[in-house]
C-alpha cells in the first residue's frame, strides 16, 4: 500500500514537473517523462490518465482541446495552474528531503 | 430531468475520454512510423504499449462522481436480469412477500390510524375522558357524572382548562324532507366545540344563550349527515328543519374531521342540561375536558377527586364520597380495549411475515447452492467479498421491494374496502372507534418500505453466512459430495423456526375459537329464532307526556298483533345488546333496609315492558310470575327481577312479595312509590355476550313508568315480534301497519334477535377469523418450506441413498431414517414453540371468553396437528427417495 502510495505521489510530480515549462498533451507528457529519464522510467500509460484525472479534479492542472502545431487535429492539452505550481514546489523540496536523506543512509559520508 | 442531465453529461465525459486515448494511439503509432516500422506494426505495439484500453477506461470511470450510483444501478439490473431468468421462483418469493407484507401494511395502517394517531381536534393530546370509578359500588366503570358535579369542576378545578357536558346520540326523527328519518343526535353544552378547539366548516357554534331552557332550537348537522341528506347544499344553514315535529333552525355544518363522540352522530344540538341552582345528583351525563398546560393527569386526577368527595356532605347519599376520578386521554377512551386486539393482531401478521421470510430464505438458500460455483468462480476471477455481498443483496432487495409494491396495493384495497363498507352498513367490523379515518398515510407508507428493507436483510444475508471457503466450493465439483450434516444445519433451523411460529399462531387461533365456540353457546336468556325487531321513536311535539306515549305504543302493538304470520308482539325500552348500554340505571332501594354504613345502594339498570314482553323474548320466568297485559292496563306497581338482581338486592330470602323502590326516599319527588316484586325471570346480557357478571335489571310496566321516580322515557321503543313465518317477509306490512297508526312514525335498526347476537359476538369472531386467516396461512407456508426444504436435501443424498440401497439397506429404513431426521427438528420445534406459547398466551388472555389461556386441549391438539402435518410433509419426499432404484440414484450423480 505505501509502495503504491510513493509511486502514485511521485508520478503525480513527475506530471506537474513535465508541465512547468508548458502545455502538453498526455502522449507529450509520457513522451517527456521517458526521454528526460534517459528512458528508466517509462510512463504505465495506465496510470497516466487515471493520474491526469486525479490532478485536474484537485485543481492543479487544467484541460482544454487546442489543434496540435503541424499536424491537422486536436489533442487535450493539460496546463499547470498557479496551485499546480505551489504543489510542484512543496512536492520537489520534499522529494528533495528524502533523496537526501535516503542518500545519506545508503552512502554515508566516508 | 436531473437523471436525464446526468446521463448526458456521462455522455459526454465518455466521448471525451474516447477521443484523447484515440490521438494518444494515433501519435504513438506515428512516433513509431517516423521510426521505420510498417504501419500495422506500429499500430500494434502502441497498443501493445498502452494496454487494455477499456481497463484504463474502466479505473477512470471508477474515479468519476457518481460511479457508485452508476454501478449500483448495474448491478440492479443484472439482478433483475438474472431474477427474470429463472420466474418462477421469482413468482413465489415476490408472491410470499406480497402477501405477508399486505397484511402487516393493513393491520399497522388500522393501528396507526385508530390508536396511535391523534384524534383530529386541536392538541388533543390534553383532552381528557372524565371517567369515574366506585370501587364499593357493582359497576366497574362510570363513564358519566352529574350536572352537580360539572358546575363543581367549572368553578373549582384548576387543572382544567375547559369542559363540556355531552350525551351519546339519542335519536330524533326528522320529518318534512321526503321520507321521516330517525337521526342520531347528541346534546352538549355549547362549551365542546372549544374544548375540542373545532369551528365549524360553514356557518357558527351555538353560544350559550342557546342552551338555556325555552331558547329556541337550533342544531349543527355533521359533514355526511349533510352530504347524505342535503346534497352538500350550502344554502341549509340558517334554514328552518323539523326534529320531532319541532323547528329547528341549522347554526352550521361541522367539518368532514368531527365525530364526536362517534362517527354516527347526525346533528348537535344544545342541551338545557341544568343550571347552577337546578343541577342534579343523577350520573347521566358524559364529559370531555382539556388539561391546563402543564398539568398532570395524576395531578388532575387527584383534583377531581378530592373536588366530587367535597361535595359529599352537602349532597349525602349520592355517591360522592365513594368516585375517585379514573380521568383518561380521550384518545385511550374513544379507542378503548379494541386497542389490545390490535396490537395483537399486528403480533401475529408479523409472526407470518417471519414465517414467509423463513419461507423465502428457504428458496433463497437453494438458489444460492445451486450457484455455489458460479459464486466461487467469481472469486478467483477476483470479485472481492463486497461483490458477492452486492450480489445476494441486490438479489433479495430487488425481491422484497417488489413484494413490498404488491402488497403495498393490496393493502390500499384491503383497507378501502373495509373503510366504504364500514360506517354504512352495519357489517360486524362497523363498530370499530375511528374507522372512517383508517388510510394509507406517508407513515404506513415508511413503515412498509422499511419493512421490505428488513425483510431483505434478512434473507439476503442468511446465504452469506455460510459460505464455504473458495478452494472447497471449487473442489465441489458435484460427485460423489456427500454434504455434512453441517451443511443443513440452517435448513433444519429455518424448519424448526417455521414450526415453532406456526404453532403459536395455531394456539392462539385454537384459544379463540374455542372462546367464540363458548361464546355462541351461551345461553343469552332469550330465544333468539323467527324474530324481528326495530324500535319506534314518538316525536315529543305530537305526544307530550309519558301516558300519551305508553297509549301510543299500546296502539301500535294491537294493530300489529293482528296481522298475518305474527304470534306474539312486545317492547321493552331496551332489548338486551342493544348498542351495548345501560340505556338506563338507579340507585335501588329496598323497603325496611337502609344500606348498611359505608355502602351504598347498588345500581341497577331499568327497563319498562309491555305486557307479555317474557313470553314473547321466550325469557324463562324463574319464580312467581312476568309482567302480563292486565298488570299493564291496571298500572299495577309491580316489578320483575332478574335472577343477578334477586341474589344481590335478596340473598338467600325469597323476593317475591318484598318491596323496592328506584332513587333515594329522602330525596325523591313527591311520594315515594314503592314496587312489589311480582317474579324473578333469566339474566339476560346487557353491555355483552361476554361480560364478567350478569348485570342486574329491573322490569317495570310501561304505564307505571309515568309515576315511578326515574322510570324509563318512552319516547322510544324497541319492539320485539315472534312471527310464524320468514321475519324479512313481515318488514313491509309493518311498516304500512305503523303508518296507519301514525304517517310520521319512522321504524329503526330492523333487525332479528339473530342479527343482535351475532353483532354482539362480532369483535370476537373478528378476531377469531383474523387470527385463523394468519395461523392457515402460516401453517400453508410452513408446510410448503419444510416440504421444499425436505425434498432438496433429499435430492441432494440421492447419492448417498443410491449407496445405501446398493449396499442391502431396506427402502423403509432409508425412509424412515428421512422421516426421523424431519421428525427431529418438528418435535424440537413444537416444543419451542409450545414454549413460547405457553409463556405468551396470557397476552391475549383479556381477549378470551369461558378458556383458560393455557387450555390443555387446544394445546395438545394443535401441537399434534401439527406434527401430523410436519410428518407427512417429510413422508412424502422420504417415500420418494426410497422408492429409488439403486441404479438410478446412482446415476444422477
Amino acid at each position: 500500500m505505501n509502495r503504491v502510495e510513493l509511486l502514485q505521489g511521485t508520478l503525480d510530480m513527475l506530471v506537474l514537473r513535465a508541465l512547468l515549462f508548458g502545455p502538453l498533451h498526455g502522449h507529450a507528457i509520457a513522451t517527456h517523462i521517458q526521454r528526460t529519464s534517459e528512458d528508466v522510467l517509462r510512463v504505465d500509460h495506465g496510470s497516466l490518465y487515471p493520474a491526469l484525472y486525479r490532478l485536474k479534479k484537485r485543481g492543479w492542472i487544467t484541460a482544454s482541446w487546442e489543434p496540435m502545431p503541424d499536424r491537422n487535429r486536436e489533442a487535450k492539452y493539460y496546463r499547470l495552474t498557479p496551485a499546480g505550481k505551489k504543489r510542484l514546489a512543496s512536492e520537489h523540496s520534499k522529494w528533495r528531503q528524502l533523496a537526501r536523506a535516503i542518500g545519506l543512509v545508503m552512502e554515508p559520508a566516508q | 430531468m436531473r437523471d436525464l442531465r446526468f446521463w448526458r453529461w456521462r455522455k459526454a465525459e465518455e466521448d471525451d475520454l474516447d477521443r484523447e486515448l484515440e490521438v494518444h494511439l494515433v501519435l504513438a503509432a506515428n512516433e513509431r512510423l517516423e521510426a521505420g516500422l510498417p504501419l500495422r506494426d506500429a499500430q500494434f505495439a502502441a497498443h501493445r504499449e498502452f494496454g487494455s484500453v477499456a481497463l484504463t477506461k474502466e479505473e477512470l470511470r471508477d474515479m468519476r462522481t457518481g460511479a457508485a450510483l452508476e454501478r449500483m444501478w448495474q448491478e440492479t439490473r443484472f439482478a433483475a436480469r438474472r431474477l427474470l431468468r429463472s420466474p418462477a421462483f421469482t413468482l413465489a418469493t415476490v408472491l410470499t412477500l406480497a402477501l405477508a407484507i399486505a397484511a402487516n401494511a393493513s393491520i399497522f395502517a388500522v393501528v396507526y390510524r385508530v390508536v396511535l394517531h391523534p384524534l383530529p381536534y386541536g392538541h388533543s393530546d390534553r383532552l381528557v375522558a372524565l371517567e369515574f370509578g366506585m370501587p364499593i359500588r357493582n359497576v366497574p366503570k362510570i363513564y358519566y357524572m352529574p350536572s352537580r358535579l360539572y358546575y363543581q369542576y367549572l368553578d373549582r378545578a384548576h387543572t382544567l382548562d375547559g369542559l363540556a357536558l355531552y350525551m351519546g346520540a339519542t335519536e330524533l326523527t326528522l320529518t318534512g324532507q321526503g321520507t321521516p328519518e330517525r337521526i342520531r343526535v347528541s346534546r352538549t353544552t355549547s362549551s365542546l366545540a372549544s374544548v375540542l378547539r373545532m369551528v365549524p366548516a360553514q356557518g357558527r357554534w351555538f353560544t350559550e344563550a342557546e342552551t338555556a331552557q325555552g331558547a329556541s332550537p337550533v342544531a349543527l348537522l355533521s359533514h355526511g349527515f349533510w352530504v347524505r341528506r342535503f346534497g352538500r347544499d350550502r344554502n341549509v344553514v340558517g334554514r328552518s328543519i323539523s326534529l320531532d315535529g319541532v323547528p329547528t333552525v341549522v347554526l352550521g355544518v361541522m367539518p368532514a374531521s368531527f365525530a364526536f363522540p362517534d362517527s354516527r352522530v347526525d346533528a348537535w344540538v344544545p342541551a338545557p342540561f341544568a343550571t347552577r341552582t337546578t343541577a342534579t345528583d343523577g350520573w347521566v351525563f358524559a364529559a370531555v375536558g382539556r388539561l391546563r398546560d402543564g398539568a398532570m393527569m395524576a395531578e388532575a386526577r387527584n383534583e377531581l377527586t378530592r373536588l366530587a368527595n367535597d361535595l359529599d356532605p352537602s349532597y349525602p347519599n349520592n355517591g360522592y364520597k365513594f368516585v375517585a376520578s379514573t380521568a383518561t386521554t380521550l384518545l385511550d377512551a374513544t379507542v378503548g380495549d379494541i386497542s389490545v386486539t390490535l396490537w395483537i393482531l399486528l403480533a401475529s401478521v408479523g409472526l407470518v411475515l417471519l414465517v414467509a421470510c423463513a419461507n423465502v430464505t428457504n428458496l433463497f438458500l437453494v438458489r444460492s447452492e445451486v450457484r455455489q460455483r458460479e459464486i466461487a468462480m467469481r472469486r478467483a476471477l477476483g470479485a472481492g467479498n463486497r461483490a458477492i455481498v452486492h450480489y445476494f443483496l441486490t438479489e433479495s432487495t430487488l425481491l422484497s421491494l417488489a413484494g413490498g409494491a404488491a402488497g403495498l396495493a393490496l393493502a390500499w384495497v384491503a383497507v378501502h374496502i373495509l373503510v366504504a363498507v364500514g360506517p354504512a352498513g352495519g357489517p360486524w367490523w362497523a363498530n370499530l372507534p375511528r374507522l372512517e379515518e383508517v388510510r394509507l398515510d406517508g407513515v404506513v407508507w415508511a413503515f412498509t418500505f422499511g419493512l421490505s428493507l428488513v425483510t431483505a436483510l434478512a434473507f439476503g444475508s442468511i446465504p452469506l453466512l455460510r459460505f464455504t471457503p473458495l478452494a472447497q466450493s471449487l473442489h465441489g465439483s458435484g460427485h460423489w459430495s456427500t454434504q455434512s450434516r453441517s451443511r443443513y444445519g440452517t435448513r433444519y433451523l429455518l424448519m424448526g423456526a417455521q414450526i415453532a411460529l406456526a404453532l403459536v399462531l395455531l394456539t392462539a387461533s385454537g384459544l379463540m375459537l374455542r372462546s367464540f365456540q363458548k361464546l355462541r353457546a351461551m345461553d343469552p336468556g332469550f330465544d333468539a329464532t323467527s324474530t324481528l325487531t326495530f324500535r319506534i321513536g314518538l316525536p315529543r311535539i305530537d305526544y307530550p307526556d309519558q301516558g300519551r306515549m305508553a297509549a301510543a305504543h299500546r296502539a301500535i302493538i294491537d294493530r300489529l298483533s293482528a296481522l298475518p304470520g305474527v304470534k306474539a308482539v312486545s317492547a321493552s325500552t331496551c332489548l338486551p345488546l342493544s348498542e351495548q348500554q345501560l340505556c338506563q340505571g338507579g340507585p335501588l332501594f329496598i323497603e325496611g333496609q337502609l344500606p348498611p354504613p359505608g355502602t351504598i345502594a347498588p345500581f341497577i339498570a331499568i327497563r319498562a315492558v309491555d305486557g307479555g314482553f317474557f313470553a314473547t323474548m321466550r325469557t324463562r320466568v324463574l319464580r312467581g310470575r312476568g309482567i302480563e297485559r292486565g298488570d299493564v292496563e291496571r298500572e299495577e306497581p309491580i316489578v320483575v327481577l332478574n335472577q343477578a338482581l334477586a341474589n344481590l338486592a335478596f340473598p338467600g330470602q325469597d323476593p317475591i312479595g318484598q318491596r323496592v323502590r328506584l332513587g333515594n326516599p329522602s330525596l325523591a319527588r313527591g311520594t315515594p312509590e314503592w314496587l312489589t316484586v311480582a317474579g324473578v325471570v333469566a339474566n339476560t346480557p346487557t353491555f355483552g355476550l361476554a361480560e364478567a357478571a350478569p348485570f342486574p335489571q329491573f322490569y317495570i310496566p310501561i304505564f307505571a313508568s309515568r309515576t315511578v321516580n326515574m322510570g324509563p322515557r318512552l319516547d322510544a321503543m324497541s319492539y320485539v315480534i315472534r312471527t310464524t313465518v320468514a321475519p324479512g317477509t313481515l318488514t313491509e306490512p309493518i311498516r304500512r301497519a305503523i303508518g296507519e297508526v301514525d304517517g310520521n312514525l319512522a321504524l329503526a335498526q330492523v333487525r332479528t334477535l339473530q342479527d343482535i347476537l351475532d353483532r354482539a359476538a362480532a369483535q370476537m369472531a373478528f378476531t377469531m377469523v383474523l387470527l385463523a386467516i394468519a395461523a392457515s396461512v402460516s401453517l400453508m407456508l410452513g408446510v410448503i418450506g419444510i416440504y421444499g426444504a425436505m425434498s432438496y436435501i433429499v435430492s441432494q443424498r440421492t447419492g448417498e441413498i443410491g449407496v445405501r440401497l446398493a449396499l442391502g439397506g431396506e427402502p423403509g429404513s432409508v425412509a424412515r431414517m428421512i422421516v426421523r431426521q424431519g421428525g427431529l427438528v418438528a418435535v424440537a420445534g413444537i416444543t419451542v414453540g409450545f414454549a413460547t406459547a405457553f409463556a405468551g398466551s396470557r397476552l391475549i388472555q383479556s381477549l378470551l371468553y369461558g378458556v383458560s389461556p393455557r387450555d390443555p386441549g387446544v394445546f395438545a391438539g394443535t401441537a399434534l396437528l401439527l406434527l401430523v402435518v410436519v410428518l407427512l410433509a417429510c413422508w412424502l419426499p422420504a417415500r420418494r427417495a426410497a422408492r429409488l432404484s439403486p441404479l438410478d440414484a446412482l446415476r444422477t450423480e
